[in-house]
């Protein structure tokens, strides 16, 4: 047994395959206790990420991971998977850039393969404007020492041969930021991976238990909630749980949740659709993105075409898709590679995405004591996960704010301190 | 080559006078029309049609149908082709797909030698290390083991894609006898009708039924095509249903489109797919000559195709004895007859690359080379879970069936139960009128809540309460796997065996199981597998199937082409009224936003040097531009800028800048006083839009008592800039009715007169380039002659053309800031250096707090004019300002040009505020990661801070 | 494509308007105070569930006009404001 359980390698399914034995389980169904130290809302990549690192990093394992549906069910299972750290802002880099970290030793680190694929990624220029802002991102990912450069259409061409990077299309390529070490990982992986960490070192993973309310005492508003007050713990569908620290790792239903703790929140909620074409034989080397045209494609090794998009422009809760977004994604694709007209697209989805003014999380303290958010992740939230679950488990285990995370505090939005990631983040892919 | 082809059937669909060529792996076949690329080549022989996508195994005939997970090919370019349902066309190139070197010799094969090791994600357990070779050798050469055909996309183009709007009060899904009677019983109730059938003949089962079903079918035919009012759309796929009954139906039988969309908002839905036959989960499932009911009965009484010489069928429920039947009088020898009803079974099928022998569940070998199976139905209900429905299972009936639907969604058919081909049509018929009624009501309901529109010329049709009666649910036994393992989803080579691993590691959700085993995530998104995929799960958890759930059907209900969904791609550019001229002139050109304009006409920098010498034209027309009338537009200014507007006097112009609620700069402009109550307003290109819809949005919803007219001429006003110092000289040939001296017609002032001719030209002296300048506002049907006029009458003066590149180095040598590339997502009043414009004691602006908030702080970034020390080097726009020693990030170059009035590079930058004072040095870092150094400059502007040359 | 009734144009496919947002009050600009303003600028009620919200009739008749939609189905009544 390796410190996360049973330890997986090839010379296990050499031996379970000629035994035929059976595999043993990734995770349990565990009796929820009365009392926790800390419940995290929300058994997603986030909520099972902070679970993991305050039982490894802190060895704080009296711990809930509470979801009303199954692990990563909502947008951890949802998004397109890509992951790069290529930001705008100086606050923005180093914080993704400690995600991919974490994410390029994950394998190893979770003894689970999740499939990091670090196969490149561009972010397409159609306009001069955009250039600039391309520019912009390389010069300060170049002092920050992210690997992360502006090249021409030609090198475009060379890097992802499909691409259409003649001058008189409607929306010609004059140029693409291109990020090497950005690609694909396969998402549902990442949350097993942290799912049975987890477990093993001791967390409880509740499936199935929805949070109807979160138990307050002393604040300003009713029920003792709102700012001032602390948290004592969370009325589940399966009974009370009292617990210190509460933490909202719910993206789109986050203001819903928080909310029950009297803590407004600057967040609408948004679906962001993606889809998937049938297999075909590979052809699509990096992860392309252009932001003019709202589209993201990588192909994955199973020989599908992953698209996603820009969230929906009207605020909702339903998750069932529309027509009119795959009709703009075909076309916006057919632009860009106008030869794969006869592939087919096979299923979309969409799942809700926690939109902030600034496109910028909200992470750590709240005026509630005991309660914390790490919400606002709006359509990056997958790209973030280790390093969100990471900083916020620092911030439980210690009481401080993480460093990495002190620009995306709640009280920016009272400060006015927004943080400036809008210019780059019209696709944040 | 051996020929299965039977005699002349009563039912087939070929034509048998006919005889179309294509070509299999490159050998030459034939077959009739009516025949799909599947019938023909099983009616000539061939049996292998792929191979499994992990294991390699030969696959063939299942289903022969749409949904048939073997009979993926690739037919010249396309990719993934449906052979089971496309139908043969002359001269088709048919290849098997994800086979090397051949269908016959595979090498992937060799993944059977190992497949007892490739369980169930068995890729999450290994390759974790070294992390080198899962990137540089495990990874890609799980790449090439991808499914699927080739895309072409090299050579393939767009190609001739369309759509459609429809508005059908009913719509029907599925032409069979209960989606037909529907469509009859609908259309008679005076409802328009859309029938949408996925095959491209009407009948549904009919089709393949025996002579009395093939009369019905014939006297429905006849009805659906003689009533008014039904719009029969065969070779078709309802692919979704979505929010307020918005229907997507892609055509494949257009005679241009090879797809077309047809966009239908549908005041009934009819949701009638019949059934789809499920599979069985035995050991060797997947072996070719194992075949369901369905199949071998399309087979014969569709294509004339005898699937087989000796058959074993297992037997659940009528369509299985209908088989047995069907293949007596096809001349195959039934070897036995497995009833499941009395709890027969078969446990395996064996053979190489077809079926030798079958073993029966009470220890029978029997040798065959056919098993035959009929256990069971889905339901097809992804059009219902796109409506919301949750579907229920039923173990009496073993199926699913629809719980709750919105009023606008009906199921009639075998999705809403079991009965004779006469309790199908009279329940279609019901469901029919009833679909009908409520459209009704939907249409008139529509056409009084719209203003204006023609009054609905009959009342409102009562509501009908649904009093159909409703479908029974048979008893049939729940056969979804045998005592033995086998394949549950074909098209992902995943087997009960899996699924069972999976819920022993903790994916026992649906959902979970689904994402770790790849079960239902193929091209039939699981219309074959979802069902037999609840089932083992239930059956390795110990539940009831009721307990399960399914997964969640999205849409499409069938794969859609890109190029369906892409119709036409229709993306206008905006041109203006020049446009051609510059084109036909040397215009290198520019996208800009909506706009396609002249960036330069061969050399930017002599172009700008002629407006600072003599003078210049330019076309400016996407300068947004909306006309504002009204006795308050003062007020509406003194709203939407941070400065003050109301003692702008008649025939003045002024700059004003806005910002956002937030503080954050947000457009600029002139905005020109024409008369007492009639001003121009001039925004920003890109905010042209935004800016419009925001002026409605407050004169609406705040200020409704304010008295506004806003109109947007941004198109109707061609807009020429005349600048230089010969600009005055060149106008007053050209222009009648206004005098242009300087005391009669000063800088920031606004003139009405007649320009060559053409009157109401508006003319307001205003710098950009930083030289004397005239904008010429011109009506765009008179543009191309005043264009012409300007440089035909000034050709002694030096009068040439300049694009957007020589304004901006002209603007950039003069500081003026540009919103969005010299200011960004965060940038407040105080950083652009409006201090001097902004008022902050108006009792209302917009923004106004965080202006306020804004002025008090003193660690905003700063807008300065920058000059690298080095004047021959010209830093790129998005450089960064570092501090000397480290990376610490403390600016940034926002624009840099070389000037050709100075010789030098100039540049404005927004720094942190200690670097903001005239005569700082800063460190810039060029894109190849040399240092230099640069002074920031007293004004923004490096050439005429004092605005001499503007005012003269 | 859901269909957003506008009070002039009749019921029309949301795709020729704009969603402007949930429908926020405007503090009074000179005397509120900065908390007041960012939380107007910012803070929504987001709910899942009946929400009074602005459209804009983009390819119409231009007008602004708020109804009643519900953002767990999208349900859609007139609204109190219009």
């Amino acid at each position: 047994m390796s410190r996360h359980g049973y330890r997986y390698s090839a010379g296990k399914l050499l031996r379970h395959g000629l035994t035929r034995g059976a595999w043993p389980r990734m995770w349990n169904r565990p009796e929820r206790r009365d009392s926790y130290d800390v419940v995290i809302i929300g058994g997603g990549l986030h909520g099972l990420a902070t679970a993991y690192y305050l039982a490894q990093n802190h060895g704080i394992t009296n711990v809930a991971v509470v979801d009303k549906g199954y692990l990563g069910g909502g947008g951890s299972g949802r998004n397109t998977a890509i992951v790069r750290s290529n930001y705008l802002t100086p606050e923005g880099v180093a914080f993704y850039d400690r995600s991919l970290h974490l994410y390029n030793t994950m394998a190893a680190d979770l003894n689970l393969n999740v499939m990091l694929s670090r196969r490149g990624h561009l972010t397409l220029a159609h306009t001069d404007s955009a250039l600039r802002t391309m520019n912009w991102r390389a010069e300060v990912n170049k002092l920050l020492d992210i690997d992360s450069a502006v090249i021409g259409p030609a090198e475009v061409k060379r890097l992802t041969p499909s691409l259409d990077v003649s001058p008189n299309t409607r929306y010609p390529i004059l140029g693409a930021l291109y990020h090497p070490p950005g690609g694909i990982v396969r998402h549902d992986a990442v949350v097993w991976g942290y799912a049975r960490a987890a477990d093993h070192l001791g967390v409880h993973l509740l499936q199935e238990t929805e949070v109807l309310d979160i138990i307050c005492d002393g604040g300003d508003g009713p029920d003792g909630k709102g700012p001032g007050g602390r948290v004592t713990g969370v009325r589940t569908s399966r009974g009370d749980i009292s617990s210190p620290v509460v933490v909202n790792c719910t993206a789109g239903w986050a203001s819903l949740i928080s909310n029950m703790a009297g803590v407004p929140l600057a967040i609408t909620t948004h679906p962001l659709q993606a889809a998937v074409t049938e297999p075909c034989k590979v052809f699509l080397p990096t992860v392309v993105v252009s932001g003019s045209l709202h589209v993201y494609v990588s192909q994955t090794d199973r020989g599908e075409l992953v698209f996603g998009a820009s969230v929906d422009p009207v605020g909702t809760y339903r998750v069932n898709g529309t027509l009119e977004f795959t009709e703009e994604l075909a076309g916006h694709v057919l632009e860009l590679m106008p030869g794969i007209s006869k592939m087919r697209l096979m299923r979309q989805w969409s799942g809700l995405c926690d939109m902030t003014p600034d496109y910028s999380p909200i992470m750590g303290h709240t005026p509630v004591e005991g309660y914390l958010v790490d919400v606002g992740w709006g359509t990056y939230g997958f790209k973030a996960g280790p390093v969100a679950g990471e900083t916020m488990a620092e911030t439980i285990a210690t009481g401080r704010t993480a460093e990495l995370i002190a620009a995306f505090t709640i009280d920016r939005f009272t400060d006015g301190d927004l943080v400036g990631e809008k210019g780059a983040a019209a696709v944040g892919h | 080559m051996s020929s299965n082809r039977l005699p002349i059937r009563g039912g087939e669909l070929l034509d048998r006078s006919t005889n179309l060529s294509f070509t299999w792996n490159g050998r030459a076949y034939s077959g009739h029309e009516g025949d799909t690329i599947a019938s023909a080549l099983a009616a000539a022989g061939v049996e292998i049609f792929s191979r499994g996508m992990k294991y390699h195994r030969r696959r063939g005939i299942l289903t022969a149908n749409h949904w048939d997970p073997n009979l993926s090919v690739q037919v010249g370019d396309e990719p993934n082709v449906r052979a089971g349902s496309r139908r043969l066309v002359d001269g088709m190139q048919v290849s098997a797909q994800n086979v090397w070197p051949s269908l016959r010799w595979d090498l992937g094969a060799v993944n059977r030698l190992v497949g007892r090791y490739l369980s169930a994600g068995f890729y999450y357990k290994t390759f974790m290390r070294p992390q080198f070779l899962w990137h540089n050798l495990y990874q890609r050469v799980l790449r090439k083991f991808a499914p699927g055909g080739r895309v072409h996309w090299k050579t393939g183009t767009h190609g001739e894609y369309d759509k459609r709007y429809a508005h059908p009060d009913v719509l029907v899904a599925g032409g069979g006898p209960a989606g037909m009677a529907a469509a009859l019983s609908a259309a008679e109730a005076g409802a328009s009708v859309m029938l949408v059938e996925q095959e491209p003949e009407l009948g549904g089962h009919l089709r393949w039924g025996g002579p009395d079903d093939l009369a019905v079918l014939a006297d429905l035919n006849r009805a659906v095509h003689s009533t008014p009012g039904i719009e029969v759309l065969c070779d078709s796929i309802v692919t979704g249903r979505y929010d307020h009954n918005w229907v997507a139906v892609v055509q494949r039988n257009h005679e241009i489109a090879p797809e077309r969309l047809i966009k239908a908002r549908v005041g009934s839905l009819i949701v009638a797919p019949g059934l789809v036959e499920r599979p069985y989960v035995f050991a060797g499932n997947d072996l070719p000559g194992v075949m369901l009911a369905g199949a071998v009965r399309r087979l014969i009484n569709l294509w004339a195709v005898k699937p087989g010489n000796r058959a074993v069928v297992l037997s659940a429920n009528s369509e299985g004895d209908a088989a047995v039947a069907d293949l007596e009088s096809a001349g195959v020898e039934v070897v036995a007859v497995l009833d499941a009803r009395a709890g027969e079974d078969v446990v395996g099928a064996r053979g190489r690359g077809r079926v030798t022998s079958v073993q029966t569940g009470d220890g029978r070998t029997l040798k065959a080379d056919l098993l035959v199976t009929a256990t069971g139905w889905t339901a097809p209900t992804s059009l219902l879970n796109m409506a919301g429905d949750r579907p229920v299972y039923d173990r009496i009936a073993a199926r699913y069936f629809p719980q709750s639907l919105p009023d606008n969604v009906l199921v009639t058919g075998g999705i809403a139960g079991d009965g004779s081909t006469t309790e199908l049509t009279a329940h279609g018929r019901e469901t029919g009128s009833l679909a009908a009624q409520r459209a009704l009501r939907l249409r008139h309901d529509r056409l009084t809540q719209t203003p204006r529109s023609a009054t609905p010329d009959s009342a409102l049709p009562a509501a009908i309460a649904d009093n159909r009666i409703p479908l029974r649910r048979s008893p049939h036994p729940e056969c979804y796997r045998s005592t033995t393992h086998g394949l549950v989803d074909y098209s992902e080579d995943v087997s009960s065996k899996d699924l069972i691993q999976a819920t022993g590691e903790g994916f026992d959700s649906i959902e979970l199981m689904k994402r770790y085993t790849t079960v239902t995530m193929g091209p039939g998104q699981g219309k074959l597998e979802t069902v037999n995929a609840a089932a083992v799960l239930a059956e390795a958890r110990a539940v009831e199937m009721a307990d399960i759930g399914t997964t969640v059907w999205r849409p499409p209900f069938s794969p859609v082409s890109l190029g369906a969904l892409a119709g036409r791609i229709f993306e206008p550019v905006r041109r203006s009224a020049l446009q051609n001229w510059h084109e036909t002139n040397g215009a290198t050109n520019l996208l800009a936003g909506q706009w396609v304009r002249p960036d330069h006409y061969g050399d930017p920098m002599t172009e700008a040097s002629n407006v600072r010498e003599n003078v210049g034209i330019i076309d400016v027309t996407p300068l947004g531009k909306l006309d504002l009338r009204g006795p308050d537009v003062a007020n509406l200014l003194d709203l939407v800028y941070v400065n003050r507007w109301q003692k702008l006097e008649v025939g003045r112009v002024r700059y004003g800048a806005m910002v956002a609620e937030d503080g954050v700069v947000s457009d600029d402009g002139v905005t020109g006083r024409l008369a007492d109550s009639h001003y121009l307003m001039t925004t920003t290109s890109s905010g042209a839009a935004a800016v419009w819809e925001m002026l409605e949005d407050w004169l609406q919803t705040y200020r409704p008592d304010w008295e506004v007219h806003v109109t947007p001429v941004t198109g109707g006003l061609t807009s020429i800039n005349v600048a230089g110092p010969r600009s005055r000289e060149l106008l007053e040939r050209l222009v009648e009715n206004v005098d242009l001296s300087a005391g009669a017609f000063p800088y920031f002032s606004v003139r009405t007169g007649t320009v060559s001719g053409v009157q109401d030209c508006i003319i307001w002296r205003i710098g950009f380039t930083g030289e004397l300048s005239y904008e010429l506002h011109v009506p765009s049907g008179h543009a191309l002659h005043v264009w012409e006029s300007l440089l035909s009458n000034g050709s002694d003066l030096g009068v040439a053309p300049f694009g957007i590149e020589a304004q901006r180095i002209l603007r950039l040598e003069k500081g003026h800031y540009i919103v969005g590339q010299d200011t960004d997502g965060l940038s407040k009043a105080s950083t652009a250096g409006l201090g001097g414009l902004v008022k902050l004691d108006k009792a209302d602006t917009i923004g106004l707090p965080e202006l306020r908030a804004a002025f008090e702080r003193t660690d905003l970034p700063v807008l300065v004019g920058l000059q690298p020390d080095d004047p021959m080097i010209v830093p790129d726009e998005a450089c960064q300002i570092v501090e000397a020693g480290s990376n610490e990030i403390l600016g940034r170059v926002t624009s840099s040009r070389m000037s050709p009035t100075l010789g030098r590079s100039v540049c404005l930058a927004q720094v942190d505020p200690s670097l903001a004072s005239a005569g700082t040095a800063v460190t810039v870092q060029l894109v190849d990661g040399r240092r230099i150094t640069a002074t920031v400059q007293e004004h923004h502007a490096h050439v005429d801070p004092e605005g001499a040359r503007q005012r003269v | 494509m859901i269909v957003v009734p506008c009070p002039n144009c009749g019921p029309r496919n949301s795709s020729d308007l704009r969603n402007a947002g949930e429908l926020v009050s405007r503090p009074d600009p000179d005397t509120a105070s900065l908390t007041e303003w960012r939380s107007y600028l910012y803070l929504r009620e987001n709910p899942a569930g009946w929400v009074t919200e602005t459209w804009y009739c983009r390819t119409g008749c231009r007008r602004y006009f708020t109804i009643e939609r519900n953002t767990a189905t999208n349900e859609i009544r007139d609204s109190e404001n219009s």
